[in-house]
């Protein structure tokens, strides 16, 4: 084995490759942090390059275009309130009010060094522990996914703000606007137009609901501060700030691996599962969504953990995750190796030099991350009556480029006005971003485990990873009530003091 | 203002998801003759979050109706004193719908480069702030332009070139996009 990487090793230290790695990395932030353009477009953009590169550049390209564009999305997610890519639409909660007080540079700088150990942390996992973990993976199915998903939608209780009641009303917007479109059983739901029948897209939505109100806001109240810039302020992470986030880094980390190494999960549902599972251990909880250094820390460690994790089921059993992963299965086949136990037989030098290349682009992540930022932390010296209609401008040929759909540009300017609606009624819309993104997969595993147990609600409590989701989501369900409870009482027994 | 607020929220969302379970479930919502399976049907998911919706809704309202009373002087602040006194922000507000409209039903007439400089020139008059007037015209003619070129030559997007332009005209257009 050790013969076999060092032998890796040496194959992956030579220029082209580290030459490939690098635009890979640069090239993936640059358009993850472009709103609208994602990962999956700048992989399949990339991948006719790769024919004319050796299996081993041409996957390391591949692979770091992914985490970079990852990361990217954490960029425009902070300094502009628009999520590059889904995956950092946690990020926004938190990054965005810390570059509005001045400290932009010190959230880029936590995303960058939490994606960084979480690609790090996934990239050791993928080395070690691809095959075990490709056989949990293999062992969740739809009833276990529903119990997931229902333990993750219980965060909506803790990111509702001052009112709960409003936290699910938004929530129950998120769910329902989820089910525009096609069913999995080929039923159309709300279709109002022939456009509604493929559903509403994730990226138009996420990006008009939080994008968009600021424009508006600033248009209809034109505040009196809306020509100055934002203040650059301290940009350095201290080393307290970087200790007291380790924590939720390391098991953001964790949760990534575990859940981007389940197919069909993803960057975006451990980025939230994260945030939750932070938010109700830190001790700085009650401060999260509004400018908490440890909740970017989070969210950007696990979905860059999950992005090196999404290789697991693909290279161990040939099971792709995702549709980025689905591309680079392509990838695979079109230089000859075919993805799969064989692969760790027949290919294991191609293997072990993906492997060690993969650790390399941590590196040349935050290299890129390092430069990068500092250049796009200058969009902060922007006046916000320049900046905000540019955004607009930039978020309309984004979406459009998505799917070449006019609909797409609709519905991202009907979400702008929806989510200043929201703004104004003072509903949240973090708990309204998290239903939309989770509700269909709660739904859709949901209608499966019914289907395949013939109506047997019994099929949710089969497995010990079903049994043990669902305890944990009755005992915060029933800690939700008491402290929901408590607080009433308190306010009560208050009003009547002052009575 | 802020009881004001929830009471407000708790009608939007009473009324929202009523209409959602009484009137666009029925009507836009199938439910197919034959199901495979024993799957449950299509409407059983929006029905059971419509009906969250509409009791966390009417909770809404039931929780704040008592503190808004208390906080506007034993009445709740009517729809028409808000409007009143907030006629500016909401013909500002009305202008940026007009314009979102325009802007989509445009956009098929006069293509999509011309009609993003046009939403963009209006949104920065829109701002009220002219400090930067120089800024202003060059971005709204620069910016749409060099996002064109960017996803036209990079992600190879078929923007549409607009009815008017169509023929002669659109060729020129686009060539002279592509030239600049």
């Amino acid at each position: 084995m050790w013969n076999e990487l060092l032998f890796a090793f040496q194959s992956v230290a030579t220029l082209p490759n580290f030459l490939a790695m690098f635009a890979g990395i640069w090239g993936g932030v640059i358009i993850g942090a472009i709103p609208g353009m994602t990962g999956t477009m700048a992989v399949t953009l990339a991948l006719p390059f790769t024919f004319y590169l050796p299996p081993v550049t041409s996957l390391l390209l591949l692979v770091a275009l992914y985490k970079g564009s990852t990361y990217g999305g954490s960029i425009s997610a902070i300094l502009i309130k628009t999520p590059g890519t889904a995956s950092a639409a946690c990020t926004v909660l938190d990054g965005y009010p810390l570059a509005r007080a001045g400290k932009g540079g010190k959230a880029l700088n936590m995303a960058l060094i939490s994606s960084c150990i979480g690609d790090f942390i996934s990239n050791i996992s993928l080395f070690f522990l691809a095959m075990p973990l490709a056989m949990f993976a293999l062992r969740v199915g739809p009833p276990e996914f529903f119990m997931l998903m229902a333990f993750s939608l219980t965060i909506v209780a803790s990111i509702s703000g001052r009112s709960l009641v409003l936290g699910i009303i938004a929530a129950c917007l998120g769910l329902l606007l989820a089910t525009v479109g096609e069913d999995i059983y080929g039923s159309y739901r709300f279709a109002l137009s022939e456009d509604m029948k493929s559903g509403l897209g994730m990226v138009p939505v996420l990006i008009g609901l939080f994008a968009l109100p600021e424009l508006i806001k600033m248009i209809v109240f034109r505040p009196e501060d809306n020509s100055q810039a934002m203040k650059l302020g301290d940009n350095r992470l201290t080393l307290s700030e970087f200790r007291g986030s380790i924590k939720s880094i390391c098991r953001g980390s964790v949760i990534g691996v575990i859940l981007g190494a389940i197919p069909g999960i993803g960057p975006s549902t451990a980025a939230f599962f994260s945030y939750s599972e932070a938010r109700r251990t830190s001790k700085n909880g009650d401060k999260f969504g509004e400018g908490e250094l440890e909740g970017i820390a989070a969210s950007e460690s696990a979905n860059n953990g999950a992005c090196g994790a999404t290789m697991i089921p693909l290279l161990a059993l040939g099971v792709p995750g995702d549709v980025i992963t689905g591309v680079m299965l392509g990838a695979f086949m079109i230089h000859g190796l075919t993805p799969g136990p064989l692969l760790f037989q027949n290919n294991l030098g191609e293997v072990y030099s993906l492997f060690i290349g993969m650790l390399f682009s941590s590196l040349f992540l935050f290299i890129a991350g390092k430069l990068t930022a500092g250049a796009f932390t200058k969009i902060s010296r922007i006046p916000q009556t320049l900046l905000l209609p540019c955004i607009l401008i930039l978020c309309v040929y984004g979406i459009y480029s998505i799917g070449a759909s006019p609909f797409d540009v609709t519905v991202l300017l009907v979400m702008g006005i929806v989510g200043f609606a929201m703004m104004l009624l003072n509903i949240p819309a973090a708990p309204f971003l998290i239903a939309f993104i989770l509700g269909p997969m709660f739904e859709d595993n949901m209608r499966r485990s019914l289907a395949i147990s013939r109506g047997d609600l019994g099929v949710f409590f089969q497995s010990w990873i079903s049994w043990g989701f669902f305890i944990l989501t009755i005992l915060f369900v029933t800690l939700t009530i008491r402290r929901e409870w408590k607080k009433w009482r308190d306010r009560r027994a208050s009003a009547q003091s002052a009575s | 203002m802020n009881q004001n607020r929830d009471f407000y929220a708790g009608l939007v969302a009473t009324v929202f998801f009523a209409i959602v379970l009484f009137v666009l479930i029925p009507i836009y919502v199938k439910v197919p003759s034959f199901i495979p399976g024993f799957a449950p049907p299509p409407d059983m998911w929006p029905r059971v979050v419509g009906v969250i919706g509409l009791v966390m809704g009417i909770l809404a309202l039931v929780l704040a109706f008592p503190k808004s009373r208390k906080a506007s002087g034993e009445q709740v602040t009517s729809l028409g004193f808000y409007v009143n006194r907030n006629k500016v922000f909401i013909t500002r507000f009305a202008l940026l719908l007009v314009l979102f409209v325009a802007f989509v039903y445009g956009l098929p007439v006069i293509g999509f480069v011309p009609a993003t400089v046009l939403l963009l020139g209006i949104l920065f008059l829109m701002t009220g702030n002219f400090g930067n007037k120089f800024w202003m015209i060059g971005l709204t003619i620069i910016f749409p332009v060099l996002l064109y070129l960017l996803f036209t030559e990079v992600t190879h997007t078929p923007f549409p070139e607009g009815m008017l332009f169509s023929g002669s005209l659109s060729g020129s257009l686009s060539d002279l996009v592509t030239l600049i």
